[in-house]
């Protein structure tokens, strides 16, 4: 009964999601766009964070290359916008792959320290190769073409390419989420329980966090692939360090225990900084507080303490 | 009972979603004009100035009747003077505050990113700040002016400037990004131009905009070869630069010293006489270089209203909200497309002279102010310009051709 329940509220917000150009005002085609992107990279970030425990403060390496890469090809040779998402993926994916490969075999501090590290340092080249990436002010001007597959789809229209965006993350989500769900999923949930007992069951716990590293800079590569046609600019703050925290706000404030609550989390952040800062420039305080008071109170996020109360007044 | 309790999320979901948006426009409601400045951090004295001159525009318009009988209404953005945080803020203020038209972008980095969107939201927008040549040159659009002096005029200037002094060997010091590098690009081009055996030399300086240290771009100056140096450093990193510059005698060493914003009156205050005098100050607006009525009720207006002279960053903002006024009024309507259009060709007397925004590019035909910094004001404590040059508008612009703007 009560998953039944949950599907279906899970199909009206689908639903709802669809029909945002038609029923909202349409400056919320863009608010629900960044929502959905900045969604699937705090999703990304999820899966080693919530899922193996893996706190990276290096996320955005991984967000940045894919927006500089989809802005590259975009600029220098115009292909189809799906075959620029896969280059993002595949960039992201080999920095992963090299970032991980020193990173992983630390633990808790070092390996955030370590991945902070890795992260400003990519920073530092996207901020400094002003030849490639156009230094401090990033890459902009670029024009959308085609989707690709034969599809005629006018990306510059907001409301096609939120379509494109939800269509897009819908897809990744299932991906990813059926990746939670996997055997492997469990492993890496137990990876986060107790990494020795793993070990002593005959498992490379290595190679596991490695695997879970990349997928999640992959993902994270294709969150940053839709953002820089969305922003109109792949700029170096995509890859600052503070863009790194955003994602762990995000799992935080919707609950990292739940495959969801990133999406959460990114919803009630994006509409938060839209509704407070037109009342006031001090919206970073606003969300400090609201954040400490989630610490405290309310440790699942807002939507594992949602379902927690809601199993209670049903039981 | 399902189907009911869906509907109600449904409603309650609509509800939310178009919460804070404005209405459709009515003839008696406010034209809503959108201004996207540096509201925070180093540079956010700038979108101080800008607002004080927008709002005593839009006092004057409103206390004489408005705009097509309309009053009129600002609504302000920070930029944050980053282009992804500027885009956003012009959406936001297009789609949900229901803003007619935009003015401001101090920062060039922002200008270069957000002009290519305008057309999408189909409202103009009059850049009173940001000086990128790009933004009315290859990057031009119907959507986009540009009121201020840009980066090619200025430089023209100054190279007119450089060429009549002794030095030979030229550096520069500037913001690490698209400013500070082409100022010291067209700088260099026209003083190449105008002066060949001049030596450009390939030693640069390009601290971080926002740094807070300078001292080792200093010191690294003062140990080389340089005669002549141009500065872009602007805004609060500039305060910083000149007091940095002035305890390790910079200025002090026989160096041909121009600082290409230097002449902002932002930063002539607060630094009273910390700013050395003998140094070459330029400005795109300089308050006392111009004889018309225009100018007198605007100095003496902006003086009374807040104590110091006005900046061209407050005359530029004043003056694009005269623009606009006599924009919509030439179109009869506040239709975004239609108002773009009566810009282009359009003239308007504005605080520094006859301001007329080029067809071919959408660049104002304005006079950047060139001149060597003298002796405290008696009045305003700042320095003074002694040897004030304006340069004729018309004459330091690049061709249409040399734009690469296609219109």
């Amino acid at each position: 009964m009560k998953t039944k329940v949950l599907m279906a509220i899970l199909a009206v917000v689908i639903a709802g999601l669809i029909a945002v150009p038609w029923i909202a005002s349409y400056f919320y085609v863009f608010i629900f766009t960044e929502i959905l992107i900045l969604g699937l990279f705090a999703a990304s970030f999820n899966l080693i964070f919530g899922y193996t425990g893996m706190l990276s403060f290096g996320h955005a390496a991984f967000f940045g290359i894919g927006s500089y890469a989809t802005a590259l090809v975009l600029i220098h040779l115009e292909w189809p916008f799906l075959a620029c998402l896969l280059v993002s993926m595949g960039a992201s994916a080999l920095l992963a792959l090299m970032i991980g490969f020193l990173s992983v075999r630390l633990n808790e501090v070092y390996f955030a320290m370590l991945t902070l590290a890795f992260g400003m340092m990519v920073f530092a080249i996207a901020y400094q190769w002003r030849s490639v990436t156009n230094g401090s002010d990033g890459l902009a001007g670029f024009t959308l073409g085609s989707f690709g597959l034969g599809l005629d789809l006018t990306l510059a229209n907001p409301s096609v390419y939120y379509h494109v965006v939800l269509a897009i993350v819908a897809i990744a989500s299932v991906v990813l989420y059926v990746i939670c769900r996997s055997s492997f999923g469990m492993i890496l949930r137990a990876i986060r329980q107790n990494p020795e007992r793993v070990s002593f069951a005959g498992l490379n716990v290595r190679t596991y966090r490695l695997v879970a590293f990349v997928i999640a800079g992959t993902f994270a590569g294709l969150a940053g692939g839709l953002i820089a046609p969305f922003l109109r600019v792949a700029s170096p703050e995509l890859l600052h360090w503070s863009m790194s925290a955003e994602p762990i706000l995000m799992a935080i404030l919707g609950g990292t225990g739940y495959f969801l609550g990133p999406f959460i989390g990114s919803a009630a952040f994006v509409l938060l900084e839209t509704w407070i800062t037109t009342y006031t420039e001090s919206w970073m305080l606003v969300l400090g507080i609201i954040l400490a008071m989630m610490v405290i109170f309310f440790r699942k996020g807002l939507l594992g303490t949602a379902i927690d109360w809601w199993m209670e007044v049903k039981k | 009972m399902k189907t009911t309790s869906i509907k109600k999320l449904m409603v309650a979901m609509t509800a939310a979603a178009t919460l804070g948006t404005a209405g459709t426009s009515h003839a008696e409601d406010p034209i809503r004009i959108g201004g996207l400045y540096i509201l925070s951090g180093s540079a956010a004295t700038y979108g101080e100035f800008a607002q004080k001159g927008i709002n005593l525009a839009v006092e004057e318009i409103n206390s004489s009747g408005g705009i097509l009988g309309r009053q009129v209404e600002m609504v302000y953005e920070d930029s944050q003077g980053k282009a992804s945080v500027a885009i956003q803020a012009a959406r936001k203020l297009v789609y949900s505050e229901g803003v007619d038209a935009l003015v401001g972008l101090d920062s060039s980095g922002v200008a270069q990113g957000m002009v290519p969107t305008m057309p999408e939201l189909q409202k103009p927008l009059i850049i009173t700040h940001a000086a990128t040549p790009d933004v009315t040159g290859n990057l031009c659009n119907p959507f986009t002016y540009r009121i201020s002096v840009n980066v090619a005029q200025n430089m023209k200037a100054a190279a007119l400037v450089a060429a009549e002094t002794d030095a030979t060997n030229w550096t520069t010091i500037g913001p690490d990004y698209a400013f500070g590098h082409q100022s010291w690009e067209f700088f260099g081009n026209y003083l190449k131009d105008i002066k060949p055996d001049v030596n450009l030399m390939s030693e640069t300086n390009f601290p971080r905009f926002g740094a807070e240290d300078f001292t080792p771009f200093i010191d690294r100056v003062m140990d080389s070869d340089a005669e002549g140096v141009l500065i872009s450093v602007w805004g609060g990193d500039l305060v910083n630069f000149i007091r940095q510059a002035n305890t390790r005698g910079f200025f002090e060493k026989d160096l041909e010293v121009m600082f290409t914003v230097g002449a902002a009156t932002e930063v002539l205050s607060a630094l009273g006489d910390e700013m050395p005098e003998g140094v070459h100050l330029s400005t795109r607006y300089w308050y006392e270089a111009y004889d018309n009525a225009v100018n007198d009720r605007f100095v003496k207006a902006y003086i009374d209203a807040y104590g110091t002279p006005p900046s061209y960053n407050a005359e530029g903002a004043y003056a694009a909200i005269y623009a606009y006024k006599k924009a919509m009024e030439t179109a009869g309507t506040t239709e975004g497309p239609a108002v773009a259009k009566a810009l282009s060709g359009m003239s308007l007397e504005a605080p520094n002279g006859t301001v007329t925004f080029r067809e071919g590019d959408h660049q104002a035909m304005v006079s950047p102010n060139w001149g060597v910094s003298g002796p405290m004001h008696p009045e305003h404590g700042i320095r003074t310009l002694t040897n004030l040059q304006i340069f004729d508008g018309e004459k330091v612009a690049r061709t249409i051709e040399e734009t690469g703007c296609k219109l």
